[in-house]
Order: C-alpha cells, then structure tokens, then sequence
C-alpha cells in the first residue's frame, strides 16, 4: 500500500476523505489524466476546453432588460398593468399583493458583432467584444431571495454545507500552483444596490477545509495572517518556520503520526505562500497602458477593475477558479442611476479582462462567466425592478464556449424563459464538462450519500459548446 | 438512579489481565469466512442496489426489492427468483452480477457503481450460505450484550482486546504518565495540566493514581466549557442569524445552560427534555426555559422581500435535520423531497416530526417593513429577534457586584475629600447650591428660550418656532434630516450641569405613534453660545428618560437616550421627561446663552430646563431627599453621603477622578443589572403542517400531518384525533427504553471525543449507507450502560478514560499499517488534533495569558483581520475586538458569526454552524500554518510565554528556561537534540534583534497584553523561541 493510500484511508490524515472511491470507477469512457490535473478525478471524462474559470458574479440580480435582454413590446407596455396571464400564481418578492405594471427598459440596445448580438447601450465594451461571448437569455433559478438564490447559483443546493464549485473544481482537479490557493474570492462594491454576500458561498462545505475559497482581502492583508508580525523580517520568519520543522522533525522520531510529515510540508507551502502572495498584488510590473485598458485608477484600489487586473495575474499563476463577487445590483429604488453606476464599474474592465486573456492566448483555455443569482422583473417597483428567477441573462466566454452567439429566449414580455430554457444546474454541468469532467462523476460521500454539484439533476447544454 | 445490570465501579484501579489469545477458539463466533449481512453484505447493496430496488417506490425497478428477504426470495412479475439461498446457481441476481453482457450485467455501467470481483464473490457466498438478513444494527432494539471473558476485567478492553486478539494483536503499553495526564487533561477540560500537577502524579504511587486525576478533572468547570464545544456544534450554537445580513441574535445563556448541564452532570434525558420542551414542562423554571433555545438556533431570515411561507418551510426542515442529527445520529435530509433510498425513512416520517414543532413561535421571515405582524411592526434592523426571556446571568452578575464594589469604593474616597483637601470646594457649593434652590424650588430653573429651525448652521426663512408663556416649544411640524431645531436658553450666570426635557402635551393620533417608534428618537446636541457668537460643544456622557422605547444597535440594546430618545407610545400621565448629564458641568459667564439643538423626533411641545446639580441616576436630579439634605443644617450620615456625591458628580471637581466614575458607571451599565435576554421557545397554536410534495412549499396538494415519532423505529408513537402529541412527548420518546438509536448514537459521537474515530466512524448516519461499528457489541454495551445508569455522561466518560485501551501510547504501530490502516482495532490511542477552540485556550494558557477563572457570560471577540466583515451589510458592521480581559476568554465564548466565522476558528475547521454539525472535518492546511505563525492572539500568546519564562522565579538560565517551556508546553522535558537546538535558535535571535533593538520593540506592541518586564531584546527573542513551541504539531496534538 503506497503512503498515499495509507493517508487517505486513515481516519485522522487528511480528513478521512475516501479519494479512492472516486478512482474505482468504469474505466471504459475516461480519457488520460489531463496536465496539470493534481487532484481526485485520475482521469478526465471529456476533452479539457477550460483549464479554469473566472467567475465575475454580479451580486444582487442586474436587470435583464438593461443588459442583455431587448424586449420591443416590454417598452411598448411601460406604465401600464402587466398582464396577469403572466404572473398569476408565480412566486413574487417585494412586489406581494401589489399591483403590477410593466416597465420597459430604461436603456437603448444595439446590435453588435457579426451575429449582431443585442446589447444595451449602458455595456458599449462589452458589445464591444460580443464575438468572444456566448450571450444565454434562457436562464432560470429556484431561489428568489439573495442569500439561497447565491447557495444556489455556486453549490446547486440551499442546504448549508454543499461545496462551491470553486471547491468542487480544486477537490476534483487541483491546482496549477502550490504558493497560491486554488480558489480565490475577490469582492468589491457600487455605489447603491449592495447586499451583503456570506463567505459561506466559497465554502468548500462537507470537502476538507483545504478546497475551500480564499479571499483576497482589499484591506490589510491580502489573504489573512500572510503577513509576518510587526518587527519580524522575512528571513526571521524563515528561521522560525526552519526550527519549527526541525522540533517536528525530532517527534517524528519517536512519534509515529503521519500528520507530522504534513504538516512540515504545510508549513513549507504556508511559507512560500508569504512570498508569493505580496509580488500577486504587487502591479508595479503592469504597463499603464494595461491598467488603462482595465480603467483602473489605483491599482489595488479593491475596486472591480483591479479585481479584473488581479484576476487575470492569478489566472496566470495557475488558480483554478478566480470568483469575483461585485455588489451593486439590487436595484428595487433608482434603476436608472444604479445601471448607470454599476455599468461604470464593470463594463470596461469586463470586456477589457477577455480581451487581455485573448491577447495573451489564454482565453481559448479560460472559461470567463458573467452573470448574477437572478435577475429582475419586467414589472416595476417603485423606481426599480423586483428578483425575479423564470427568466434572466448571462454571459460565457473563452474556453470551448461558442463564441459570438445567443442562446434561447424569453418570452415576447422578457416574463420566462420558453425557449432552450437553462436552469443553474445545466449550467453547472456544461461548465464542469467545458472543464473535462462529468458532473455524475464529481462527488463525495456524505451522510451516506453521493454529493454533487449537481445534486441529481442538470443536463449538458451542448448549444452553447463547441 | 441505576437500574438493571449497571457495570460496578469496584473494578477501578485492578491490574487487567494479560492478553490470552483464545478468541479463534470460539470459532462460532466470527471465523474469516462466514459472512455477516450487515457486515459485509449490507454496505454493498446500499451503495449499489438499493437506489433502484430498495425501499423508495418511486425510483424501483422491475419491481424488485433487495431490502426484504421476503421480498428477494420471491418470484417478481418477471418471472425470476432474485435469490434461492443456498443456490448461486438459481439466484438471479448473481447471474446479472457476474454477468459480462453490459446490457445484462447489474449494476448497470450508466450507475458507475460497478462491483469488484471481492463484493461479486462475498454476494455469491452470502447466498451459499442461506442469505441471512439481520436488522439494521443502529434499528434493532437494544440489548445489552455481555462483555467477553477472559480478556480484560474492564469491559472496554474486553471487547477491544477480544478483537484484537481474533487478529492476533497486542495492544500497545501505557504512554508515560505526563502524557497521560496532558492527554486526559486536554481530552476532559480543553487545558493542559500545570508542571507540578504533571510532577504530582508522576511521583504518586498510589495504585489509584490516575483513577484520582479522572475525578479532579471531571469535577473542574472546565470540563463543561469542553463539553459545550461538543454540543454546540450539533445543536448548531451561535450568535448570529445566519442569513441575509446576518444580524445577531441573543441567546448566549443557553450556552451557560449547557455548559452548567455538563459540569452539573445533569441526566442527559433531563437535558434533552429541556431543550425540546423545557417550556412545556409544568412550573417550568426560568432555565428550563433557557434551555429551549435550542429551538430557536435555526437559520432566519430578516431579507426584505422573503416570503414568510417558504421561509417556514425551510426552518422546519432544517428542525428536523437538526433534532435527527443530534438524537438519531441520521440524516433525515433528503426524506424532506422523497422517501430515502437507502433507508426507511419516509417523506410523512420527515413531516410527522416536523409537525412536533409546529407550535413553536417565529415568523417566517422577521422583516419589519410591510410586514401585518403587528409585533413585527415598529421593530428595526437593529432588533433582536423575539420572542425572548430576561434570565439571570451570574456572569453578569458577578461582574455587577465588582462594579458596585469599586463604585462604592470610589465614593468612600471622593466623600472623605469632601471632608478633608476638598472641603473648601465642597462648602462653597454648598451655599451655591441653596442659593439655587431659594430661587428654584424645584431645583430646576427655565429659563427664557427662543427657537428656530436651522439648516447648515444657518437659520431657516420663517423657521422660527413659537415659545409658549409657560416656556414649552411648539414646534408642531417635523425636523428634515439636514435641519436641527435650536433653543436659545438664557440663564443666570452660573453652574448648569444637567438638561431636562420635558413632553408637555401629547397631541399625537395612534398613526403618528407607529410612525414615530421606526425613528431613531430625539438626539439633543447641547453648545453654550458666547457673547461674541462663538459656539462651543458641551458633550453628554449619558442621559437616561422616564419613558422610552428600547433602541438597538445590531441587537445590543441602547444604554440611556444619549443616542437618541424614541418616546412613543407616549403615555399621558405623568409625561415623559429625560435629563442629560454634561460632560463636564459647565459654568457659564455674563452674556453667554445655552444652546439646546434637537434633531430627529421633538415634534411634540417640549419644555427645557437645566439645573446646577447632578447624579448618579439623571431620574433622580435634584429630587426631594436632595432638596431636603440642602435644607436641613443637621444633617444625617446617610443626608452627609448624598450631598458629598452630589456636589462630586455637579461640580466634576476632579477631572481624573470624574473620568474615572464615568468608566465605573459604564461598566456597572454593560452588567445590565445581572440579567440578560434570550431566544426561548413559546408554545402557540401549531400551524398545519403537510407532506409537501418534492418539498415544494408552494404545492399544498399533499396530506396534512400530526406528529409521530419515526415508522421504522421501535415504540412508534402517533397523534390522534383527541391528542396532540407535543414536543415533550418527542422529547421523553428519545430518551425512552424503546428508542434504541438515541443512546448509540450519543455513545459513538462520545467516543470520537476521546479516540479521535467513532466506533462507527460516519458519525452523522448510522443509518444504512453509514458505517457498520468496528466494534459493535461494544458500543451497544455503551449505550445501555448509558441508559441504564440513568444517562450519566459523567459516568461514561470515567468508564471510557479509565480504559487500558484509552491508556495506550498513540504512537502509531508501522506493523500494522497494511492491516488496520485506520487503526479501527484499537492496538494504540490515536493521536488528535486539538479542535478550533482548544488550540486557542492550549497556547494561552501555556503563555499564561488565559483568564479562565470565570465560566459563562457573553460572547467574546479575539483580534481579526480588518475588514473581514466588509461583505457583511444590513446593517453595516465593524467588529471591535474584546478589551481588558475578556480578550483572553477561552474559545468556546468566542462570537460565532455564521457567514462570516473568524478566520482563525474557520482555519482550524469549527463548522459555521448552519447546521447541525456532528463531525469536525480534521484538516492539515498552510492556512493552519499562517494563523499560528502570524495571528496576532498567538503572537502575543508568544511574547507573554516569553515574559512567563524570563519572570519565572525558578529558572535563571537559557538550559533551565527551555526545559520549563517544554514542561509548560507539552509536559515534558526537552531531548537534548531539541534543547541545542532551540538554544542555538535563541543564541541567534538574540542577535538580531540586538542589532535592531526596533524590531523587537514593533514585536513587543503586538496585541493588547503589556509589553512586561525586561529587556525588549530578550524578550523578543524569547518570543521567537515561544513562536517555535507554540507552532509545533506536539501542542497542536493531544498525543
């Protein structure tokens, strides 16, 4: 029996994990284990497209219908009573027992790229690029409230303890860095339209705590205790983490354990980690003319065209999914500013981090995703739109994405999606099969039962794959 | 309190047995090749065939159910027999099993569940030889086995060494005695043992020597702060919401009930009953009421925009994973959609227990804003979340009685001052002070007032505000956000040291009054004008109304009105008044005016008036036995003490002591009278509960429900048309004779606690895709003895730690690494990472930091990164890390905020506690490496180690210093290997910081603890070599 499988099996070595139950399967449809792949899946299930995925999660729900969704007969229908054909019996949030009437867009659209994709005119970079994105406008959840629609939206589950995908994706695959975590969060805020977002949405849940995501802090310390203690140089801290190995080294003598042997190498990646970390957030070496291209007006500023920046630099370093969070997009009140002000924040640093992904030849192995947990009514609220879930839009671009196309549609009143409708776990599945793997092969025992992602539905969306 | 056969304690302290080795000699029993259904048989169907021929209906195939024998042996519709015992050859299911055809073999290739030729060939001779089912073992009734003879005298080890011996193994000898002690130590109150309580019992050769050391550390109340850690998790303890904004909630003397349960060594029955149904319990007493917050530790909502239903829907599911997780040791989770397929349980059983808490008081969603819950109305972000008792703390208490003990103490001084350096001062007030009376009798003048609305400083065209001859503003309009409204007031030249506003008429409609409870009340700024027009600010440092309405921050109530007065529902006699207390009084001269400015709510007529006195309590200013005491020229000892203080707090004749009785008085209002609130259970009627189909909250078209225990377990118990079952008689089901899995599922999770692994190590299912125990007829000896000794967990532990085989060395055994990987035979202990809290408590108590002289009181914060809880809004927080001592509490106080758990509590694996979490994921990570190396609790855990050791008084050398550190640290003396090279390591530190004496200065800041005596480049590089110790993996482990 190799040291590996005596770890795994042991109930006080790495967490009790049973690893090997996901190398005793079928070997009949896997495909060599892919480079770079260091984790539990020994072999892939499909051929590797993205190698990782940039998740731009726009927290709070944007508005379909100033971003991605032009609907004529919505505009048409402003101010006056929204059908009720449409909406009798269907789950509402803030609007309950109000009356409800239609609002149009408050933006303009226009077509953009060879297949003259509809992009409102409040995202000019994003159309920009509309031939690098594969635009959904089928998307649908289960969850109307913030906190269980992002449960939702990153584990495929509202029960506390799911891991996240960024989670599923290091537990199954690895990383490509040993002095980076392999799932990092950014975050960053607008101006209006902020909800909170919990740290249990990059929780690796029932996965050991190893997978879990690391959030890069915009205050302080980037990533938490990286720092040395005041008055500590790094060489002094090099000594310590020296003498340390050697008082564990000397117990190993006489203590048989095998959590000693890891923990020295922890401390060794805990280290390089300290090195590492400060020259990631370090942009010195970025010309102003990439921080241009991003908008960014003080690197590592927190804001999400630094994140944007810092993104693309982790890519690089060989992170496995990057999750950048900006709160910005609940807008019940004063739409009209918080689409402007959000659209500011996001639209070119957005399209700007595709186009330095293509130029650098990483965006055909990159999955960028850009989308929010819901998305909102066609009804108005006041001066802004209510969470809705039967029908929002998102976008994919990069790796094994086809580019330059839109997916289903939603109804003539933007109400539901009717067509080639794409709920949160068929999109889990394409992107973990984008990523090589098939999400009925992605699990852990837990309680008894298999975990997924996908818990025990979702089914691939081949129209959106090459 | 014993009943039946309950094990004796005589057998304490006997020599065991030595090891025979006659166990094959019983080869009925287990000889290797008879196979064991729920041993060997069982696992493989529940992982691969019982999705599709197992219990639940709706996903069977082909009509063929495995989990029945009766079932299996009988010809199915296709007209095949799944199994003829005794006959492979006619057995169905094992033609398709060892079937090569991918369309005939079973399980199917698209399952991915494909058998090895080891479970093929077990399936064929389990059918060989008679396909004998057994009950699932964690169903079964329990029956208390025997323990085997001839093993050991202790029944642990003789069913421990009974298997050991099957396997031809020897157990592994005693570990030394300090280690033994640390490891008892650690396992029973979270500390380690003292150096010379390690050196006691090592030089006690008394034969009950360690028998003693179990019972002193069963009887410390640390024992029960350890404990609670154990239960917190699975009654998912914490001090937050969970959802959306996560706001806190207060609850944190439920956790003091807990820990005093444990350390009371309350029955286990009894404090299962209280949380459940304390409150339905007859006379119920005010902690048995505490206790049923346990109800309240679900998740909530305060999200706008929640619907109340779903929000329902969601608590009493997590209700039932919750009391399943804790009591049942099952995961009832996926029955809330469909019936288990691996398990009994079925979807009505999932909402017959749900249904016993359908009488529990909550709203679905405690959002304040268009709510039509009249008591939701009027409440704020801010809020707690109802409904709530007030309970005694004696934490709080105690700190009460400190706080009036030094207030007291502080007035014998300033009194005496009064008579002695001070008594010039004190008789000039004196004869100030009855001057004022004679021209106010009542001890507070009004004096002549103007008013008017003012907007950035400047006043508002046509803002001037009528005063009415009896001197009251009338305001009658609303104050904008950016407006104030200013009364001028001009007294007599002199001392104004308090300001009393008084409501003068209440003209509010019942509307007017909900409308003025969501404001944030009254705020009053107060500037003495001069002469010239310069303003200056005089500051309140408190100020406290008659009548008020409680205001919240975060859900921490408001000390005083100094934030805002919220005075609705006005009552109308007498009307309300509150006096503000000037920080200092002031004097003013000829010419210069008072100015009072009102912001927020004044609306109503108000009158203000200012007095030259002062007191303690701003309710009793100037109040008859004042005004009496100043009369009087003979006065009493009692009239003598009430003038000293009052002339003390009215003239604040010394600054330093004046700052000092503010802080006094701020500490003896954080005690809050020695009471705190707390989330409680309420009974009302029960809502209806139905079978919602796929869970769907929106489908009503499923049955409604009564409560009933679960069908497939012994003792059934169900509602009837005349009689409700409660929760109480959930509560004594669970701890009934007839439920058999309680007592096993309580008795496994208990084992992990002190060998790392359960006996049946999936400790959150003992269900069927569980773990068949390693141990089985040992851990169902456990769990009747529980039962049977009156649910004694005290007992069990004693029994459990008095073990040979809890005794053992934890050094792993290489020769048997290839055969029991996972040490499930027990020849050694296990080594085990201390959990989240222990590693805090472990390193502050050797740095001698830990103030755990105190059990219970309210949550603590340890430093945390800045910023952490940015994404944390609704409402927007900044976490204020503990001062003075409570910084240094142990870890089971700390304040445990859902979303955002701290760091160094995440790093080291403590669950969020959403849920019921009955099992700590042990993991080993660089983020373990960094906290330790860098947090600022451990930093400074390490610059006080230093300090310890430099101060103590017994060690004066580098060599005696680095082997008092071992013995503080690990209990034991350092090999001289390690003791060279720690001291090489300080020789060089030394160095450093000598040749940058700043360095070691910046390392002596960190954290709050003073810096200590001694040279800062010493004690630097002692903090360096502390930094070595505290981080390696011996303290992390309890060996």
């Amino acid at each position: 029996m190799s040291r590996r499988t005596f770890l795994t099996q042991s109930a006080y070595g790495l967490g009790g994990l049973a690893f090997a139950a996901l190398e005793s399967r079928a070997a009949s449809t896997l495909l060599p284990r892919p480079a770079g792949w260091n984790g539990a899946l020994k072999n892939a299930h499909f051929p590797v497209r993205a190698k990782r995925i940039i998740f731009l999660c726009m927290a709070g729900g944007p508005s379909q219908f100033e971003t991605f969704d032009f609907k004529p007969e919505l505009n048409a229908l402003d101010g006056k009573a929204f059908p009720e054909s449409f909406t009798r019996g269907q789950q509402i949030a803030q609007l309950q027992g109000q009356e409800l009437k239609a609002r149009g867009s408050i933006a303009g659209f226009k077509k953009h790229g060879n297949a003259g994709i509809e992009v409102s005119e409040l995202f000019p970079h994003i159309g920009g690029i509309a031939d690098d994105l594969c635009v959904i406008r089928s998307m649908q959840t289960e969850q109307i409230n913030h906190d269980t629609a992002h449960a939702f939206m990153n584990t495929g589950s509202i029960i506390k303890g799911r891991p996240s995908m960024g989670s599923w994706l290091l537990y199954g695959l690895g990383a490509e860095t040993d002095e980076l975590p392999g799932f990092v969060v950014l975050a960053s805020k607008g101006r209006n339209g902020v909800q909170p977002v919990s740290s249990r949405q990059w929780s690796s849940g029932v996965l050991p705590s190893r997978f879990q995501g690391i959030q890069l802090q915009s205050r302080g310390d980037a990533v938490h205790y990286i720092g040395n203690p005041e008055g500590v140089c790094q060489s002094m801290q090099r000594q310590v983490v020296e003498e340390i190995q050697r008082l564990n080294g000397f117990l190993a003598e006489e203590q048989v354990d095998p959590e000693i042997a890891t923990r020295i190498a922890q401390y060794e990646m805990a280290f390089k980690m300290q090195a590492s970390v400060p020259s990631l957030t370090d942009f010195k070496s970025e010309p102003q003319s990439v921080l241009d291209l991003y908008g960014i007006r003080e690197p590592g500023d927190g804001s999400f065209a630094s994140n944007c920046l810092l993104a693309r630099r982790l890519a690089e370093r060989g992170v496995r999914m990057i999750q950048l969070y900006h709160r910005a997009w609940d807008h019940h009140a004063d739409l009209v500013n918080g689409m402007k002000w959000g659209a500011e924040d996001v639209d070119k640093a957005s399209a700007a981090l595709i186009s330095d992904l293509k130029q650098r030849g990483m965006l055909e192995d990159t999955l960028v995703l850009w989308g929010g947990e819901f998305g909102r009514t066609p009804m108005g609220q006041g001066t802004g739109r209510d969470h809705h879930i039967l029908g929002f839009s998102l976008f994919l671009a990069g790796g094994g994405v086809k580019a330059g196309t839109t997916y289903g549609a939603t109804d003539e009143l933007g109400y539901r999606a009717v067509e080639n409708v794409v709920n949160v776990h068929d999109l889990h599945a394409t992107i973990l099969a984008l990523m090589g793997v098939d999400h009925h092969r992605l699990n852990t025992k837990f309680q008894g039962l298999d975990v997924r992602l996908t818990g025990v539905a979702g089914n691939l969306v081949p129209g959106i794959m090459v | 309190m014993r009943k039946g056969a309950a094990f004796p304690t005589a057998w304490l302290g006997l020599v065991l047995a030595a090891i025979q080795s006659p166990a094959l000699a019983d080869g009925s029993k287990t000889p290797e090749d008879r196979v064991l259904f729920n041993r060997d048989v069982r696992p493989i169907l529940s992982d691969t065939c019982f999705h599709c021929h197992g219990f639940d209906k709706t996903s069977r195939k082909a009509g063929l159910r495995l989990d029945l024998r009766e079932e299996a042996v009988r010809e199915t519709k296709n007209g095949v027999v799944p199994i003829v015992p005794g006959d492979p050859s006619k057995s169905a299911i094992l033609e398709r099993v060892f079937s090569t055809d991918p369309d005939e073999v079973m399980p199917p290739p698209k399952a991915h569940k494909d058998l090895t030729p080891v479970q093929k060939e077990t399936l064929r001779r389990w059918v060989v030889q008679g396909a004998v089912y057994e009950p699932h073992w964690s169903y079964a009734p329990l029956v208390r086995p025997e323990p085997p003879v001839n093993f050991a005298a202790h029944p642990v080890d003789a069913f421990v060494r009974e298997k050991l011996a099957a396997q031809r193994v020897h157990p592994s000898p005693e570990a030394p005695r300090n280690r033994l002690l640390r490891r008892l130590s650690l396992d029973l109150t979270g500390l380690p043992p003292a150096p010379e309580e390690v050196e006691a019992f090592e030089a006690d050769n008394r034969t009950d020597a360690y028998e003693r050391q179990v019972e002193k550390l069963l009887a410390s109340p640390h024992f029960g702060e350890r404990m609670a850690v154990w239960w917190l998790d699975i009654a998912r303890f914490t001090d937050t919401v969970g959802y959306h904004g996560d706001q806190n909630q207060r609850i944190f003397p439920y956790r003091d009930y807990v820990i005093d349960a444990f350390n009371s060594n309350k029955r286990f029955d009894q404090f299962t009953v209280e949380q459940l149904a304390g409150d339905l319990l007859p006379n119920a007493s005010s902690l048995q009421k505490v206790a049923t917050g346990y109800n309240r530790l679900t998740m909530v909502t305060r999200e706008g925009g929640a619907q109340p239903r779903e929000y329902l829907a969601k608590y009493g599911a997590e209700r039932v994973r919750a009391v399943a997780g804790a009591w049942f040791g099952s995961t009832f989770g996926c029955a809330e959609c469909h019936d288990h397929k691996f398990d009994p349980i079925k979807t009505r059983d999932f909402y017959e227990l749900q249904a016993f808490f359908a009488d529990v008081k909550q709203w679905g969603s405690y959002y304040y804003g268009y709510t039509t819950e009249p008591e939701l109305l009027g409440l704020s972000v801010h809020h707690p979340f109802p409904p709530e008792i007030q309970a005694d703390s004696p934490y709080l208490a105690r700190r009460r009685e400190e706080a009036l003990g030094a207030l007291n103490q502080f007035f014998v001084e300033t009194r005496a001052r009064a008579k002695s350096d001070a008594k010039m001062q004190f008789d000039a007030w004196l004869a100030e002070a009855r001057r004022f009376l004679r021209s106010e009798p009542s001890g507070w003048a009004q004096p002549p007032a103007e008013a008017a609305i003012y907007k950035e400083g400047k006043p508002v065209d046509g803002g001037k505000v009528p005063v009415g001859k009896d001197r009251s503003v009338q305001l009658g309009r609303t104050i904008a956000r950016s407006e104030e409204m200013r009364v001028f007031l001009q007294p007599v030249p002199g001392r104004i040291s308090s300001i009393r506003v008084e409501v003068v008429s209440d003209e509010r409609t019942p509307e007017k009054r909900i409308a003025a409870r969501k404001q944030e009340g009254m705020r009053v700024g107060v500037r003495v004008l001069s002469r010239e027009g310069v303003e200056r600010k005089v500051p309140v440092y408190f100020a406290e109304a008659d009548a008020k309405e409680l205001r919240f921050v975060n859900g921490t109530e408001v000390q005083g009105v100094a934030e805002g007065w919220k005075m609705a529902p006005v009552r109308s006699e007498p009307l309300p008044s509150a006096v503000w207390l000037l920080d200092p009084p002031v004097v003013l001269a000829e010419g210069e005016q008072m100015v009072v400015a009102f912001s927020g709510d004044p609306v109503l007529p108000i009158r203000v008036s200012v007095s030259p006195l002062a007191g303690a309590d701003p309710l009793k200013i100037a109040d008859a036995s004042v005004r009496a005491a100043l009369e009087v020229t003979a006065r009493t000892a009692d009239q003598e003490t009430l003038l000293a203080d009052t002339w003390f707090l009215s003239t604040a004749a010394d600054p330093n002591a004046f700052s000092r009785f503010k802080q006094l008085s701020r500490e003896l209002r954080d005690t809050h009278g020695g009471r705190a609130w707390t989330m409680v259970t309420q009974a009302v009627d029960p809502m209806t509960v139905r079978v919602l189909p796929r869970g769907n909250w929106q489908d009503e078209s499923g049955p409604v429900v009564l409560p009933a225990t679960p069908s497939f377990l012994p003792g059934r118990m169900e509602s009837t048309g005349e009689k409700r079952l409660t929760r109480l008689d959930l509560a004594r089901y669970l701890v009934s004779e007839e439920n058999p899995i309680t007592a096993r599922a309580v008795m496994n999770r208990l084992w992990a606690q002190f060998f790392g692994t359960a006996l049946s190590a999936v400790l959150d299912d003992l269900g069927s895709q569980g773990e068949l125990p390693s141990h089985p007829e040992l851990l169902d000896w456990l769990a009747a003895e529980f039962r049977g000794s009156g649910w004694d967990l005290k007992q069990m532990i004693r029994l459990i730690v008095t073990s040979a085989t809890y005794r053992q060395s934890s050094s792993l055994r290489p020769e048997l690494r290839d055969r029991d990987p996972s040490n499930r035979w027990l020849a050694s202990q296990n080594p085990r990472r201390l959990e989240a809290e222990f590693v805090r408590d472990n390193a502050l108590a050797i740095a001698g930091l830990l103030e755990a002289g105190e059990i219970g009181g309210p949550s603590i914060r340890p430093y945390q990164p800045a910023g952490y809880y940015e994404p944390l809004t609704i409402p927007d927080r900044d976490y204020v890390a503990s001062l003075g001592r409570e910084q240094w509490r142990r870890g089971v106080y700390m304040h445990w905020q859902r979303t955002f758990l701290h760091p160094m509590l995440a790093n080291f694996d403590a669950p969020a506690r959403d849920e019921c979490a009955a099992q700590r994921v042990v993991s080993n990570t660089p983020q373990q490496a960094l906290t330790l190396l860098n947090d600022p609790t451990f930093v400074e855990a390490a610059r006080r180690f230093a300090v310890r050791l430099l101060t103590a008084p017994t060690v004066s050398t580098d060599g005696s210093r680095v082997r008092w550190a071992f013995k503080l640290a690990v209990a034991r003396d350092p090999k001289p290997g390690e003791a060279e090279s720690l001291q090489r390591f300080l020789e060089s530190q030394r160095k450093q910081f000598a040749e940058n004496p700043a360095a070691a200065a910046k390392l002596l800041r960190t954290g709050n603890a003073p810096a200590g005596p001694g040279d800062p480049v010493e004690v630097a590089a002692w903090a360096s070599l502390c930094r070595v110790l505290l981080n390696s993996q011996e303290v992390l482990t309890r060996y």
